[in-house]
């Protein structure tokens, strides 16, 4: 949970502004009055016959990051991740692969793209049946004319990747689902591309080993640092994964931001409705219910500055940090009194070591066991050490309380599934 | 009063006559081109076949048999069923035949899988080529000998043309069904790696398409075969013109031998074909 790599932070690898599909006959006139380009996906559809498959999307992916796209079935997420490798030409709007128009390519700069710079994963996997394990994973080398014996050895080594080593001579349907999509993925990973569109890869399978595959997908984006575009109906899938969220209906992104502001405040109804499923023990991190303490003790004061501060405050306990500002440990009133019965001079001696630290993106499920191992509050740091914050069992649990409480508000519209949706 | 009234007369005649007259002034070249190249293909099969001598005939065939339908007894039955043909005299005759089909099913094939594949790719051109092959399939098969006769005259090159314009529609049909029939997610999949419009017909949509175009082959090679008995009232010599002879004579035991060869000889191709077809699909479900 805590690693999804978010590497490079700030380079946009995708850009994608004002982009639209329409099906159907003569989709430029839709476009062309304010009054359709604003009306309801059944109105038109009745009225022109034109499906509005994608209405005027606009999203920035960073280098490095996963971006989720998260709707329920038809809201348009596949048409949507299609037309960034123009696998389905838009209707309107525009396409920025590191910068670059991809809407303005010709065919030749087209097939080059795809050849080198993506890569695409299927829900119902793509693979060639007759070809096999190997052929299936060497293909977009082959067609790059890349020679026999090595794209084979490029092959077999994503395959190992993959967990795939031993199977090279099996064709595809001797595979199970979840070993047919780990081809799909070593297919994709072989040309090395940038970037990495799955379109719902882990829909057709089953819940455990679904849950697998997303871990190993995390363990291998810390690794290699795609830019990936994740088509999902699976909202723990979307939190589980992405780096941020954009949540799609009737076509439009209708809200987007990291999965924690999704869930902490989701912008309409139909989010709420999503996210009333999720559980926000597992997206709600420690950085967002933290609270920067009132007072902090410095290492270089004394005991009476310290008693003198958990007085006027009326706090029981305080934390330590250095000039680096780096967690040094907590000091109780307890210990302070007794120091001062002894009569030292020096703070050291009433500084607690016993407590627990948790970093930034520890999440609601990972804290529970924590507050219980520990009477005193919790301190966030991050990696060097340095404090951040401070949590308090009460805060845990009233921002369970408020994930609950939400809940009930919730609106009528209708409630999404999450699962088992395209199946 | 009764009778039809002569001066409703259509001239059809007249200008189809007038219609083959421009057709062989201005076309002439083109279908002696024609002819000839069929010729040549014809007569290099025949003298290879007439050539090869008997039991090299048999032990092929047998051979062939065993080896795609797995198993020894088909083998040695077909091999049988070669010798049966031979031991009635009709050795030469049904390899002048088998030539004559051999040469037709080359070219039917040649012309066929291409246009299917055509065919695959363009929405317009399925539409204009179906209703064709529809036409042609209802039309009873000596209809095609009178083109045949009216471009080429008698002998064996009209012969082999009747017999291709009669066994082409199924290979072209099936091998435009077994490319439509190839999964669009597939196609799709080697788009978006990259493939250009050939590297996806020949890497992925005619691979796929391999069984159905073998089931189209067998069904071409049968109707070759109807057609070729047929073919000889225009001059193909071979079994064919056996059976017609024997029928004009009244010889029943002559006609018996020549109709029971054509059936063998049917019965081998069809087997070996058909199976070749199976395999394919075998291979690739499996
Ligand atoms: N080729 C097509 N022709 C017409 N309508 C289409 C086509 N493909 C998709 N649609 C419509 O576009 C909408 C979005 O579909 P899709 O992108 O597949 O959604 P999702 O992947 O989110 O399930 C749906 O209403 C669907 O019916
Ligand atoms: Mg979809």
């Amino acid at each position: 949970m805590s690693d999804k790599g978010l590497a490079t932070a700030d380079e946009v690898c995708v850009e994608v502004s004002g982009l639209w599909k329409i099906f159907g006959h003569n989709p430029e006139a839709i476009l062309e009055s304010e009054e359709t380009r604003t009306a309801a996906k059944e109105t038109l559809h009745e009225e022109t016959g034109c499906v509005v498959a994608v209405r005027d999307v606009s999203f920035k992916v960073n280098k490095g990051e996963l971006f989720v796209i998260m709707g329920l079935s038809g809201s348009g997420k596949s048409t949507l991740i299609r037309c960034v490798l123009r696998l389905i030409e838009p209707t309107a709007g525009k396409i920025l692969i590191n910068g670059e128009d991809v809407c303005g390519y010709d065919n030749k700069q087209l097939i080059n793209l795809r050849r080198h710079s993506t890569g695409m994963i299927f829900q119902h996997f793509g693979l060639f049946p007759h070809r096999s394990v190997l052929d299936n994973a060497a293909y977009g080398l082959k067609v790059r004319g890349v020679a026999k014996e090595k794209r084979y050895e490029i092959a077999r080594e994503v395959l190992n990747k993959v967990g795939l080593k031993g199977w090279e001579n099996y064709l595809p349907s001797a595979l199970s689902g979840g070993m047919q999509q780990r081809v799909g993925i070593a297919r994709a990973l072989a040309n090395d591309p940038d970037i990495l569109l799955m379109d719902e890869p882990f829909s057709g399978l089953d819940p455990l080993i679904r849950r697998q595959m997303q871990d190993e997908l995390i363990a291998l984006q810390s690794e290699v640092h795609k830019t990936i575009l994740f088509v999902t109906h699976d909202l723990d899938e979307a939190l589980k994964l992405g780096n941020h969220v954009a949540i799609m209906k009737d076509g439009d992104i209708i809200q987007m931001g990291t999965p924690e502001e999704v869930i902490t405040s989701p912008i309409n109804g139909y989010v709420r409705s999503f996210v009333q499923d999720a559980s926000p023990t597992k997206v709600v991190t420690a950085s967002s219910i933290m609270e920067q303490p009132n007072v902090l003790l410095y290492e270089w004061q004394g005991p009476k500055a310290a008693m003198h501060l958990l007085r006027t405050n009326h706090l029981d306990e305080v934390f330590m940090v250095d000039r680096a500002g780096k967690l040094r440990g907590l000091v109780t009133l307890e210990r302070l009194i007794e120091l001062f019965r002894k009569g030292e001079e020096s703070l050291a001696g009433a500084v607690d070591t016993d407590f627990v630290t948790a970093t930034a993106d520890a999440v609601l499920e990972d804290l529970f066991p924590l507050a219980a191992s520990t009477g005193h509050p919790i301190a966030v740091v991050d990696e060097d050490g340095k404090f951040l914050g401070e949590i308090f069992d009460s805060t845990i649990m009233i921002s369970l309380i408020q994930g609950r409480g939400e809940e009930d508000t919730g609106s009528t519209t209708t409630r999404a599934n999450g699962k088992d949706e395209n199946l | 009063m009764l009778e039809f009234p002569e001066f409703i007369h259509f001239p059809l005649a007249e200008w189809i006559d007038a219609i083959m007259h421009w057709v062989l002034t201005n076309w002439g070249v083109f279908f002696d081109a024609v002819g000839d190249s069929i010729l040549l293909v014809l007569l290099y099969i025949e003298r290879f076949l007439l050539w090869m001598p008997w039991f090299v005939a048999v032990l092929l065939v047998g051979l062939l048999a065993w080896r795609v339908m797995r198993h020894w007894l088909a083998g040695v039955v077909m091999a049988a069923f070669l010798i049966v043909i031979g031991s009635f005299g009709y050795w030469d005759l049904s390899m002048m035949t088998l030539a004559i089909i051999i040469a037709a099913v080359i070219i039917s094939l040649a012309v066929g899988i291409p246009v299917g594949i055509i065919m695959a790719k363009n929405n317009r051109v399925e539409a204009i080529i179906r209703p064709v092959l529809d036409a042609m399939q209802t039309m009873p098969s000596f209809v095609y000998l009178i083109p045949a006769l009216m471009l080429f005259g008698l002998g064996k090159v009209p012969a082999v043309f009747a017999t291709i314009i009669y066994a082409v529609p199924p290979v072209i049909r099936l091998t435009n069904v077994g490319i439509r029939q190839v999964p669009q997610s597939i196609v799709e999949a080697a788009q978006a790696f990259g493939s250009n419009g050939r590297q996806v017909l020949f890497e992925v949509q005619i691979p796929l398409a391999i069984p159905s175009i073998m089931v189209g082959i067998n069904q071409t090679t049968m109707m070759a075969l109807a057609m070729v008995v047929i073919a000889s009232m225009i001059g193909a010599r071979g079994l064919g013109l056996e059976v017609l002879l024997s029928i004009n004579r009244i010889e029943v035991g002559r006609g018996f031998e020549a109709g029971l060869s054509i059936v063998l000889l049917a019965i081998i191709i069809d087997r070996i074909t058909h199976a070749m077809a199976a395999r394919q699909e075998y291979t690739i479900s499996s």
